[in-house]
């Protein structure tokens, strides 16, 4: 008969403030093959696992349940202590007596009823345990990184200064990001691409990494310490090992009138391009969608140009493999359009622009160098309204979120806007100055003090075109609600910060978790911000959630330290809650009969055919095998076997079924 | 008929097969045969009596051995037989179909993709009897329809001959006879026979090619085998999926597809 101890703990009063646990205690120390029921304080405290520990060896218990907190929590605990003792640490349950009965219900006797029932279904189970080993598995020790904006740069640098070697791979023809677009950064205003640009290029430069730029994720198979990636090199059509960035193919392109992404619009592009000077690789790739030669088939005059002959027309999307053990990713944001808000003109008015685009009229490398002209004549604007939180904090736009940066880039963009424009007025709409961070709120003061920004705080209902002007209807609610009309000539909308398009995507193909707004999910909000609830991918940047620069660098390093911490090992260890077919002496062998049903519901692709071979080689039959690396213990394999031959280890049909009836066979 | 059964003993003679599998008459009606050599194949009968599903064998190792064995095939065989081949039972190799078309022309089929390719020309319709009680069930509201089936199988003693003759039910362990744990209580009786029941017919959801065998087989005249026909029947529009049609990998059930309608969920 089993001798089972079971251990009741109060979590404080956590737990004994709802639920009688001397009773529970009791009652469950008369269940049949109970050897041993205590209640205690604090269970996972040094004398709370020292009960447990002296229970193992002085009653000999076969098995332990202990009646506490979630699993998530102490079960590594309470198992270490186990394994201490000399009981395998899979003979150990926990019966989760806080979240799902203290915490949720109110103190009476069906509370503690139900916690009695919760520990019974658990020492039923736990009669059924079987020991089980863990299960080590080798470490690839080589990096991907998704993404390379700074988040993705500061990360690969990181990693690969430990001395790993590190994959990065980026959607566009450049690394950068959106950093690389930005004019100047708050709170030094110091400009962005001096300090990021030296960074590109020691990526580039760096031994350890290995650089894929327009290039994106096709799949990602494995698991932690052994991932596959499949990366699709999109074709370039231009041969960059012969390619010397020359430029003269650029400067000959006849279709020169496509928005420049870079410029957000504001500025062109060719069809052949790099996307800006300061661009890693600098060299070009050809837009297929807009090529005249794609298009229609005739034109060619980058060939010609070309006196290296690296323009390859033929070229095709490239599908590599590569095996990583960790994933950083750090795809980064986008930020909504102008054409997202019907009040401010549904993208209609040149001269309304995204904070974005701001930062390229202000950007020494934009489209007007620096200075701060209209898009729609190229008139110095007199009269500059921002709006922030334009869709951020706006439930009734579905972002109901702070987008975080916008509060301080605005104080910039009008700090900027004196700066450069000395006789000019500027007026921020506001809702509230976020300003947390060192040096931000005296940023923000210096922007309304000294460079005499007009703060005025409240909404913009409304803004239309009229003679040349833009009107912009607000409310100051510090004077009462009073109505403000600003005749602008230039209206800046701080616009929401959203996931970046593809991202509930890649998320899928990464089987990482993503908030309602599909910014990628981190394990824990505090303790974990920077790992996924997929073990071995990692997050970097706002891809998470929006955030400035020093943020970013600072998780991109904290991802680079996880993931050097993973590397550090040269083994991993990990549960063997896998699934298994079960195997049977002759003739029988197995009862699977190898219709593979599990093998398409597989999500994972996790079972393989196993040929059972007699003595002189022939064919006996062939069965289902799961691979033990790539199964994750998902079950739905269990669910689809008809003749019960496949079983998750730890949650075998029989221990289940124990469970669930020892709460029927009352 | 003579021209099969001089086929059925030249493959037996020349050694292309060593088992053909076809019907012989019996006392009342056509019975399956097993015919080792070219004396037995004389035997052989293939006409409209004949509708035992003879793909039930072809999976019992113990009946067709090792090598290569033929098969005289209904369309209902031939649609168990694309099944069974989807469910990796069958082989190429070890297969020869042996059929005799609608203008009386012996058909032989070596391929999936051939057998494949002959039964698409015959769609798959509800006969008179199964419409009779189909129309009936399908005109009762929720109550009748399970107070009518707990009547049905109330009369169930478990003799299983449902699961003997069902060619998909070939597995060497049958849930019923898993106990550890004992899922399916083994008594007859009401809820023990709902249990077998309803485990039987989620076990042949997308599977289920209609054949009729199970219903033909019951001792007591439960009409089961409409219980998976019109599970079929009412999987196949959601899932543009027919079990035992297209040659196709997997189920209904157990894959995912873009195309997938999947209408009911919503």
């Amino acid at each position: 008969m089993s001798k089972i101890g079971v251990f009741i703990c109060h979590c404080g009063e956590n737990i004994s403030a709802t639920v009688d646990v001397e009773r529970v205690a009791r009652e469950i120390g008369g269940m049949e093959g109970v050897a041993h029921a205590i209640d205690y304080k604090y269970m996972c405290s040094d004398p709370g696992q020292t009960f447990i520990k002296e229970a193992v060896k002085k009653y000999d218990l076969d098995g332990v349940v202990v009646g506490a907190c979630s699993p998530r929590m102490h079960e590594p605990t309470f198992r270490r202590a186990c394994a201490e003792a000399g009981l395998n640490p899979y003979l150990c349950e926990m019966a989760n007596l806080r979240e799902h009965c203290s915490w949720v219900h109110e103190k009476g006797e069906e509370t503690t009823e139900k916690a009695i029932d919760l520990v019974k279904m658990l020492v039923e189970k736990v009669k059924k345990n079987n020991p089980l080993e863990s299960i080590k598995v080798p470490v690839t020790k080589r990096a991907l990184v998704i993404g390379g904006g700074i988040a993705g740069i500061q990360a690969s640098l990181d990693i690969a200064n430990t001395g790993h070697k590190v994959i990065l791979i980026e959607r566009d023809p450049s690394i950068g990001g959106h950093m690389s677009q930005l004019s100047e950064t708050f709170p030094t205003l110091d400009c962005s691409q001096c300090i990021l640009t030296p960074r590109m290029v020691e990526v580039a430069q760096h031994p350890n990494i290995k650089l894929y730029t327009y290039a994106e994720l096709e799949s990602l198979e494995g698991f932690i310490g052994n991932f596959t990636a499949k990366i699709r090199l999109k074709a370039k059509s231009v041969n960059y090992s012969t390619c010397t960035g020359c430029g003269a193919c650029i400067q000959k392109c006849p279709v020169k009138k496509i928005p420049s992404e870079f410029n957000a619009g504001l500025g062109t592009r060719t069809a052949i391009y790099v996307p800006f000077p300061q661009a890693v690789p600098n060299k070009p790739v050809i837009d297929r969608v807009n090529c005249n030669y794609y298009k229609r088939g005739a034109c060619k005059i980058c060939e010609k140009t070309c006196q290296v002959g690296s323009i390859e027309w033929d070229k095709e999307d490239e599908i590599i493999s590569e095996e990583v053990g960790a994933v950083v990713l750090a795809t980064g944001f986008d930020v909504k359009g102008t054409d997202f808000f019907p009040e401010y003109g549904y993208g209609k008015y040149k001269d309304v622009l995204t904070g974005l685009q701001f930062e390229r009229l202000a950007s020494a490398s934009g489209p007007t160098f620096g200075e701060i002209r209209r898009p729609s004549d190229g008139a110095i604007p007199k009269k500059i309204v921002f709006i922030a939180c334009a869709g951020s904090r706006d439930p009734a736009k579905g972002i109901p979120y702070c987008s975080k940066i916008c509060c301080m880039y605005t104080a910039k963009h009008a700090m900027l806007y004196q700066h450069k424009v000395h006789d000019g007025e500027s007026t921020v709409f506001y809702m509230d100055i976020r300003a947390g961070g060192k040096n931000y709120e005296e940023f923000v003061r210096r922007a309304i003090e000294e460079d005499t920004v007009n703060y005025v705080r409240g909404r913009v209902a409304r803004v239309y075109e009229k003679n040349g002007k833009l009107i912009v209807k607000g409310v100051d609610t510090l004077l009462g609600g009073e109505q403000v009309e600003i005749e602008a000539d230039m209206v800046v909308l701080a616009t929401a910060g959203v996931a970046n398009c593809g991202s509930e995507q890649l998320a899928q193909k990464l089987h990482v978790s993503y908030d309602p707004y599909h910014f990628f999910a981190e394990a824990h909000p505090k303790l974990k911000p920077v790992e996924t609830n997929t073990a071995g991918i990692f997050l970097a940047g706002a891809c998470q959630a929006p955030k400035d620069i020093p943020e970013t660098v600072g998780m991109a390093s904290g991802a680079a330290v996880k993931v050097a911490a993973l590397f550090s090992n040269n083994e991993l260890v990990r549960e063997p809650i896998i699934a298994v077919v079960n195997r049977l002496a002759p003739p029988l062998y197995s009862t699977c009969v190898g219709c593979f049903m599990c093998e398409t519901a597989c999500p994972y692709n996790a079972i393989e055919h196993e040929e059972i071979k007699a003595r002189d080689g022939s064919l006996i039959r062939t069965i289902a095998r799961v691979n033990s690396g790539l199964c994750q213990g998902c079950g739905t394999c269990v669910a689809f076997c008809r003749s019960k031959s496949i079983d998750i280890q730890g949650y075998t049909n029989e221990q289940v079924y124990a469970e669930v009836m020892s709460l029927l066979n009352d | 008929m003579e021209k099969l059964r001089e086929r059925a003993a030249a493959i037996l003679a020349d050694g292309t097969v060593s088992l053909v599998i076809g019907y012989e008459e019996g006392t009342k009606r056509p019975r399956p045969l097993f015919c080792h050599d070219g004396e037995s194949a004389r035997k052989l009968i293939f006409d409209s009596r004949c509708f035992h599903n003879l793909a039930v064998y072809l999976t019992k190792k113990e009946l067709v051995g090792n090598g290569r064995f033929a098969v005289t095939a209904t369309i209902s065989t031939l649609r168990s037989i694309m099944q069974l081949y989807v469910e990796n039972q069958l082989s190429e190799d070890k297969l020869l179909i042996l059929t005799v078309d609608l203008s009386g022309t012996l058909r032989e089929f070596v391929t999936f993709d051939e057998i494949s390719a002959y039964v698409e020309q015959f769609e798959l319709k509800r006969s008179e009897r199964e419409q009779a009680i189909l129309t009936r069930i399908e005109g009762m509201t929720r109550e009748e329809r399970w107070n009518f089936w707990q009547e049905e199988m109330s009369h169930c003693f478990k003799c299983y001959a449902c699961r003997s003759a069902c060619p998909l039910c070939y597995c060497t362990k049958c849930v019923v006879e898993v106990n550890r744990p004992q899922w399916i209580n083994p008594w007859p009786a009401p809820v023990a026979n709902m249990e077998w029941h309803i485990n039987r017919a989620m076990h042949m959801v997308g599977r289920c090619t209609a054949c009729g065998a199970c219903g033909d087989a019951c001792p007591v005249g439960i009409p089961i085998d409409l219980i998976t026909r019109k599970m079929m029947e009412d999987m196949a529009p959601e899932f543009g999926y027919i079990p035992g049609l297209p040659v196709k990998k997997g189920n209904a059930l157990s894959t995912w597809k873009l195309d997938d309608r999947e209408q009911f969920i919503r």
